[in-house]
């Protein structure tokens, strides 16, 4: 169920071929809104962290088009939809050579953000998950997932409008798990998008509004929870829906 | 928001190097010290003297040596920790034009480049009892030189498939120009067809430019003709590192 009627993320027929020949995304289109929570579930190579990228301007479409806020990821200017974005690659992506502290203030400044304005959020979040503890020590001494907690840290700092997100919670303990769902919702309440590619079912089942299911590259199944229940031919109120109907997309579970 | 990014990574830079200070002092201090005193000063008290001395003849090289390889220092190291640890997608995702990050990085080879000649001038004062008599001209020569090995290290690192070959590929073109491109000997010792071959690399002249810096009244190549060829590499090199960096990161697939 989309909330209200600007589209935040427009995915037009996009195709993806890299090239060494592999056709990654086989043509797709989606369209997310304002406020919404999108999931995209997949086996291991279906494509999602191709659909990130490609939403996150780190690659282009080979064909078909893609609208960030209305503006065209091949057209316009990366900047402007950059500035709005919040990303959380599949692969963390921390400056091995600055501590944790450095990682989080250097993200805001290269974002343009004046020290009294970042200062306070990057001690904020860091606390937040926990990192305090852990602020001045090397990314390179840190564990996966202390280094995942800074990476969501990351994300949050620079009051994105849209959170594009690649599996966020792998790696995460149970307990930062729920802390970051609750943190999701709140940024959703607050009138954030959130876009999210995810390998757990319960995820997909308690934060988004719509969920799309990709195989081979491509969208075979997208709907509500209840919708992608009644098309795997359940009941809407059973549990293990979205289960049923990614079984049913693909055959087998994630 | 172009220059706060700019500034933002250059102060990223010299966090970087603070934080492996032992390293950065070697390679900034020690290894020039070495080749100073070694060629310098014992060699040179052995060779007859001529105006200048040897001394005077090599020292301009070994100041032209740390300018030109300074920049692969930071530019390669970022490039290489960019591509193993995906650093590079932090400064790809920050909302600036990608012409703005290559910008970036060409700033911030090119005054590590000149932090490294620095460095080498007061050591060469220090063992050898050398100045610069123009220092202007050899600021110029020297910044020159540093802004066009940084775009080389840009295109050398960024065409080959990885850049780790990119490493062997600057190695092995490095060697050449460092030993025939005049930074051991001056260009009027070059007799045919050495001196023609000579004239081939960026690093003859950024050598006779810092030569005539420190020996206005000692035989050294014209600085129209110096100046000449720093325009021709940088014709070449401006255009080529552009497209080298748009090619390899417009579409990330690393």
């Amino acid at each position: 169920m989309s909330r209200g009627k600007l589209r935040s993320v427009e995915v037009f027929d996009v195709t993806k071929t890299f090239s060494n020949g592999l056709e990654a995304i086989g043509g797709i289109s989606l369209s997310v809104g304002c406020g919404e929570v999108y999931g995209l579930l997949g086996l291991n190579g279906a494509g999602k962290s191709t659909v990130i990228k490609m939403l996150a301007t780190l690659l282009r479409p080979t064909s078909g088009g893609i609208r960030i806020f209305g503006l065209d990821t091949m057209e316009c200017c990366p900047a402007e939809i950059k500035r709005r974005i919040g990303v959380v690659p599949q692969e963390n992506n921390l400056d091995t050579h600055l501590d944790v502290r450095q990682n989080l203030a250097f993200h805001c400044r290269y974002a343009g953000l004046a020290k009294k304005d970042y200062a306070p959020k990057v001690e904020e979040w860091l606390a937040l998950f926990g990192l305090e503890g852990k602020a001045a020590e090397r990314v390179m001494r840190l564990s996966g997932g202390t280094k995942r907690k800074a990476m969501l840290a990351k994300a949050f700092l620079t009051a994105p409008e849209l959170l594009i997100l690649d599996e966020p919670s792998a790696g995460l303990d149970p307990g930062v798990r729920a802390l970051f769902w609750d943190k999701v919702e709140e940024f959703r309440s607050n009138g954030g998008t959130v876009f999210l590619s995810t390998h757990y079912l319960e995820e997909a089942e308690r934060l988004c509004d719509r969920i799309g299911i990709l195989h081979g590259g491509r969208l075979v199944a997208e709907g509500t929870v209840n919708e992608l229940t009644r098309w795997a031919g359940l009941e809407t109120a059973e549990r293990n829906g979205v289960e049923a109907a990614f079984r049913r997309a693909v055959g087998t579970c994630p | 928001m172009p220059l706060k990014f700019l500034l933002a990574l250059l102060h990223r830079n010299a966090a970087a190097d603070l934080a492996a200070f032992r390293l950065t002092a070697v390679r900034m201090l020690v290894q020039p010290a070495v080749y100073l005193f070694v060629f310098g000063y014992v060699v040179g008290g052995m060779l007859p003297a001529q105006s200048g001395g040897y001394a005077g003849i090599m020292a301009p090289g070994i100041v032209a040596i740390s300018v030109v390889t300074g920049p692969f220092v930071i530019i390669g190291g970022g490039v290489i920790s960019g591509y193993y640890f995906r650093t590079m997608e932090e400064w790809l995702l920050a909302p600036v034009s990608l012409r703005t990050v290559l910008t970036a990085k060409v700033l911030g080879g090119t005054c590590y480049g000149l932090a490294g000649g620095a460095v080498v001038v007061v050591l060469v004062w220090a063992i050898l009892g050398i100045a610069p008599q123009k220092i202007g001209y050899m600021v110029l020569t020297a910044s020159a030189g540093a802004l066009l090995f940084s775009l080389f290290t840009i295109v050398v690192l960024l065409i080959p498939e990885t850049p780790d070959k990119g490493q062997e590929v600057f190695s092995f073109l490095m060697m050449p120009m460092t030993f025939f491109g005049c930074t051991f000997y001056s260009y009027d010792m070059l007799g045919a067809p050495f001196n023609y071959l000579a004239l081939l690399l960026p690093t003859t002249y950024i050598a006779e430019g810092l030569r005539a810096a420190y020996h206005p009244d000692s035989p050294h190549m014209e600085a129209g003709m110096v100046l000449a060829g720093l325009s021709l590499a940088a014709a070449v090199l401006i255009p080529l590192a552009d497209w080298a960096f748009r090619r390899r990161f417009r579409d990330f697939t690393w």
